[in-house]
């Protein structure tokens, strides 16, 4: 979730009122973004990824300012009519296919708006930009550069320019090579030939989307004009996103113009419309609001609406989130306030039930902790060695993890036994002997759509001077006697069993699972000092035997 | 004469063997404290004497098991000479105390940024500093270098006297203190924090669900493409979520005409209501497996076996459940956690029954006040954090998330509409404070200490 901070003296001027920080604090996060923690006058606020709106002050704001009721209803931007015009080369199409620009003209930027600025953009990139694959923003001085642009893909070696924070002219392919910001997002060109610039009536480039901009257009502190582009692969998501820096620039006193980006006029900041229909509101809602209620809640979030039948909604331009009637129908209930809600219950006439196998293993729990074992909880996810070398297992059969931070991670559990191991090991400090049981799921490779499903198990352990198999022998004829059915036990040798201390477990003549002591070399692996034994089940089959 | 009936055991362990340290005792088994108070009363009757010994132990310090794997710095240097790097710029390794401790042993001569290695230097073939952690060979040199650490410890040992020695057990009348306490046996016992996942699953069942159940590996489809969450999501990146190598994909085919339905609820909004992504969305993508990072994904494939009449409506359903995130683990995070899902699927349903559901349950487990704050899941919409008040830090406490499947979640995987109320809370903070653990990673470490220790809990035991 992106973290943003603001200054609390910018908010306080952009929203004309001054908030006392505990209200802040313990009501703004009611609009759906958290104010974490204001420290003087920098407040630090979590917003959530379906509004890239609010990070930035002016955002936050503009939303505020209806969520507190100072300025409802949906704000009206200008855009005047500019002849500035931005071509665009088909050699772009296969690289980077879109773009849109907008200028903003007469603003005052001082360091703090500066800084907000970029944090915006830099925010922008990570969420909705997908790490600036999907999208790509560049602000521009515009008075270092000559109109019209042209947006086009060249080789990396025919063209050079000094990039920001560089002091030397550099080709885009040394620029990807050397240029810090090049080396982080030169995966997103990784399979082009050709890289996209946008460059000058003159043949100046203002920008290497979406990697650097040239440091002749950077925009500092008393830079009036701006020019905006945003550059991406998916149209819908480069519109919004302009129209985001542009209100957002709007809201910091700037007028905003039009470009004419191949032959279209943008920024587009005419609101979606949609409708609202109240009585489906009150159905899903469960609020009994009248629609001049909901038409009130909805200014209050920043769109415009007016009665009727349905409600006519204007969805704001910047919004990127409301796809469905449920996302207005959300927004409603956010200003109507999720804390104002009575909880209710329906009546549901339905009877509480648990799974079967879930029955079985509360009974074999009760049956093994009565027996005297300590139960164990131990984690699905396996180290691929232990349920391999180290309990003497040649066995590719069990899920295998494709990316795991850590080898700890590298598989799932086939097999319970290797993790009681374990928990003997984390106990050798205390007092012998030690006992531990554990009912639980691993997964096993099989047929199933997915190729593998999981399996219920019981499986014991026991280690002490004196133990030996016969222990392990006991407790699965305490099993036997309190389920009432019969566990056969032949011989059978298991890779981590001592040999003639080996045995499977049989339920009608199908082998269930096994039990023996083990081997020498297993104990040394999972140092282990005393003699141990032990048995595994599937829990599955016991329950079917049950119920025959 | 009169003993306490553990002062009489202590007693006959000694005669067994005449004398025998605290420690030795404990490792047959023997509480500590009960060893002490014996101890006490069998010096008033001079049948033991104790005897004290100061012993230094030495162990080596991290920083030497360091140089026992790598070698000293030192060595290191001299080891570099010999391939021919000289210019000191250009060693690598400790080479602030490499360079220091080579010149001091009059290994390697400096001179103008340049070194090499003196005659003595090139007989050095072996690194004395390991090979004197190796066998234990501890001197003055290892410690002032902080290679080993030495630390008093105190052995107590007890010995009988004279008397002890003569002295007939029988002949001992066993002094009875009804008031003492006894030691607490060892016995079974079942896992506090299974314990309280289990009290959950009650909770459930007693507001009338019904359990569902499903498989660790699950294709992204249910994992993230049923819920609505588009392909490029941060979420589906492999820092978060563990896909598998083995068996990799799923095959798709088991959810029929479900697939393209959801395909096109991405794309264009299908028959949803909705717009969708806009886009291209992928079959393959959805058919790679996933361990499931949510027992949501349970909650999606539960809608798409439910085969369910709209007259059949409403239904409860939950799980407690295991998920996976590939996760660095720490204090508070591990990459295995519990979480409780719940669905309510009806024709009439609303956003005050969800509160209604979410309230009951927390009151069940404890919790008297709870709120919901605006969140955000690309599944639901009301979106919400569930969040209770801990009276002990005064503090709002996420519990975890909440709200109504968006219908671009519901149509395709239940075939018609409906609204679903639908929850994924977190159990282990819970657990973590019944149990009053500091560290997360305890509630899998099984400590047998732990585990024998902590009160059967109930949310209304206040202990």
């Amino acid at each position: 979730m992106p973290n943003i901070e603001i200054d609390k003296r910018e908010f306080v001027e952009l929203t004309k009122t001054d908030f006392d920080d505990e209200k802040l604090i313990k009501e703004a996060s009611f609009l759906g973004a958290h104010w974490h923690n204001i420290d003087g006058n920098v407040c630090e606020v979590e917003t959530y990824p379906n509004r890239p709106d609010l990070l930035s002050v002016e955002g936050l704001a503009r939303a505020y300012r209806g969520f507190f009721d100072i300025e409802k209803g949906r704000k009206e931007y200008d855009v005047e009519d500019g002849d500035i015009r931005v071509e665009v080369d088909g050699s772009v199409k296969e690289v980077r296919q879109h773009i849109g620009g907008a200028v903003v003209r007469n603003l005052e930027i001082n360091e703090k708006v500066l800084n907000g600025l970029i944090q915006l953009q830099e925010k922008m990139h990570e969420t909705m930009g997908r790490k600036r694959d999907k999208l790509a923003i560049g602000l521009h001085d515009l008075s270092t550069v000559e109109p019209p642009f042209t947006y086009k893909a060249v080789e990396p070696e025919q063209v050079s320019f000094k990039p920001l924070e560089y002091d030397k002219q550099m080709q885009l392919g040394e620029i990807l090579d050397e240029h810090e910001k090049g080396q982080e997002y030169a995966w997103i060109l990784e399979d082009e030939d050709k890289y996209p610039i946008i460059e000058d009536k003159d043949g100046r480039v203002l920008s290497f989307p979406p990697i650097i901009n040239n440091q002749l257009t950077e925009v500092y502190s008393g830079t009036e004009d701006i020019f905006i582009d945003v550059t991406g692969k998916d149209k819908e998501t480069v519109l919004k996103a302009l129209n985001i820096l542009t209100t957002a620039l709007a809201e910091r006193g700037g007028d905003i113009e039009s470009v004419t980006v191949d032959g279209e006029t943008l920024p587009d900041l005419t609101p979606e419309e949609v409708e609202l229909d109240p009585e489906y509101f009150r159905d899903v809602s469960g609020l009994d609001l009248k629609e001049s209620e909901i038409i009130h809640r909805l200014k209050m979030m920043k769109y415009n609406a007016t009665g009727g039948k349905k409600i006519k909604v204007k969805v704001p331009c910047y919004r990127t989130d409301v796809m469905h009637q449920y996302d207005i129908i959300e927004d409603v209930i956010i200003a109507h306030r999720y804390t104002n809600i009575n909880p209710e219950l329906p009546e549901v006439d339905q009877i509480g039930e648990q799974k079967e196998i879930e029955d079985t293993s509360q009974v074999v729990r009760d049956i093994m902790a009565g027996a005297g074992a300590l139960e164990a909880m131990t984690y699905v996810h396996d180290n691929q060695e232990n349920l391999t070398e180290k309990i003497g297992r040649e066995t590719e059969e069990f899920v295998k993890i494709e990316n795991p931070l850590s080898k700890e991670y590298s598989a799932l559990r086939d097999l319970m036994t290797p993790s009681l191991l374990e928990v003997l090991k984390q106990n050798k400090h205390r007092a012998y002997p030690q006992k531990f049981f554990e009912t639980g799921n691993v997964a096993n490779l099989d047929e199933s759509y997915t190729g593998a499903s999981n399996k219920k198990k019981l499986a014991f352990i026991q280690i002490g001077d004196e133990t030996d198999f016969t222990d392990a022998r006991e407790m699965l004829q305490v099993l036997e006697r309190d389920l009432g059915i019969e566990l056969e036990v032949k011989e059978g040798q298991e890779e981590f069993f001592q040999e003639a201390r080996s045995g499977k477990v049989l339920v009608g003549g199908e082998k269930i699972g096994f039990i023996g002591q083990f081997s020498e070399e297993v104990l040394e692996e999972w140092d282990l000092e005393k003699p141990t034994t032990g048995f595994e089940l599937d829990l599955e089959k016991v329950n079917e035997e049950l119920k025959k | 004469m009169k003993l306490s009936s553990q002062a009489i055991q202590v007693l006959e362990k000694l005669k067994e063997t005449g004398e025998k340290t605290v420690r030795g005792f404990e490792e047959e088994g023997f509480d500590q404290a009960t060893v002490n108070r014996a101890l006490l009363e069998l010096e008033e009757n001079e049948l033991v004497e104790t005897e004290e010994q100061e012993e230094i132990v030495q162990e080596v310090t991290e920083k030497g098991e360091e140089v026992f794997e790598n070698g000293s710095p030192e060595y290191n240097i001299i080891e570099q000479l010999d391939s021919g790097i000289n210019p000191i710029s250009e060693l690598s390794g400790d080479t602030n105390v490499g360079v220091g401790k080579a010149k001091q042993k009059g290994w390697i001569e400096i001179d103008n940024g340049r070194v090499s290695l003196t005659d003595k230097g090139e007989e050095v073939d072996i690194d004395p500093v390991e090979k004197k952690i190796e066998n234990g060979d501890f001197d003055d040199e290892l410690e002032e270098r902080g290679l080993i650490r030495s630390e008093p410890t105190t052995t107590k040992t007890l010995k009988l006297t004279e008397k002890g020695d003569e002295i007939d057990i029988d002949d001992i009348e066993e002094d009875f203190n009804v008031e003492a306490r006894a030691e607490t046996p060892r016995t079974g016992k079942k896992h506090y924090y299974k314990e309280i996942l289990n009290f959950a699953r009650q909770s459930w069942m007693e507001m009338g669900f019904e359990e569902m159940e499903g498989d660790y590996v699950v294709p992204s489809l249910l994992n993230f493409d049923a819920l609505y969450t588009p392909q490029d999501h941060p979420a589906r990146e492999l820092h978060d979520t563990f896909f598998v190598e083995n068996p990799e994909t799923a095959d798709l085919s088991e959810y029929g005409d479900k697939v393209e339905h959801i395909k096109q609820t991405h794309e264009n909004g299908w028959e949803t209501g909705s717009k969708g992504y806009g886009g291209d969305w992928s079959r393959e993508e959805a058919a790679k497996n996933v361990v499931r990072t949510h027992t949501t994904a349970i909650s999606a494939q539960r809608l798409h076996e439910m085969d369910i009449n709209e007259e059949e409506l409403p239904k409860k359903l939950f799980i407690v459940g295991r998920n996976f995130r590939n996760e660095t683990v720490d204090r508070t995070h591990l990459a295995e956690f519990y979480q409780t899902d719940g669905i309510v699927v009806g024709k009439d349903l609303n956003f005050k029954n969800l509160k209604g559901y979410i309230s009951k349950f927390f009151e069940k487990m404890g919790y008297d006040k709870f709120r919901l704050i605006p969140s955000y899941y690309p599944y639901t919409e009301m979106s919400v954090e569930v969040q209770v008040w801990d009276e002990e830090d005064e503090e709002w406490l996420g519990m975890g998330g909440a709200g109504m499947f968006r219908p671009e979640v519901v149509k395709p995987m239940l075939g018609f509409e409906a609204r679903v109320l639908a929850w994924g809370l977190g159990i282990p903070r819970i657990a973590f404070m019944a149990a009053g653990l500091e560290d997360i990673r305890e509630l899998y470490r099984n400590d047998i200490e732990i585990i024998n220790q902590t009160p059967v809990w109930r949310p209304d035991w206040k202990r």
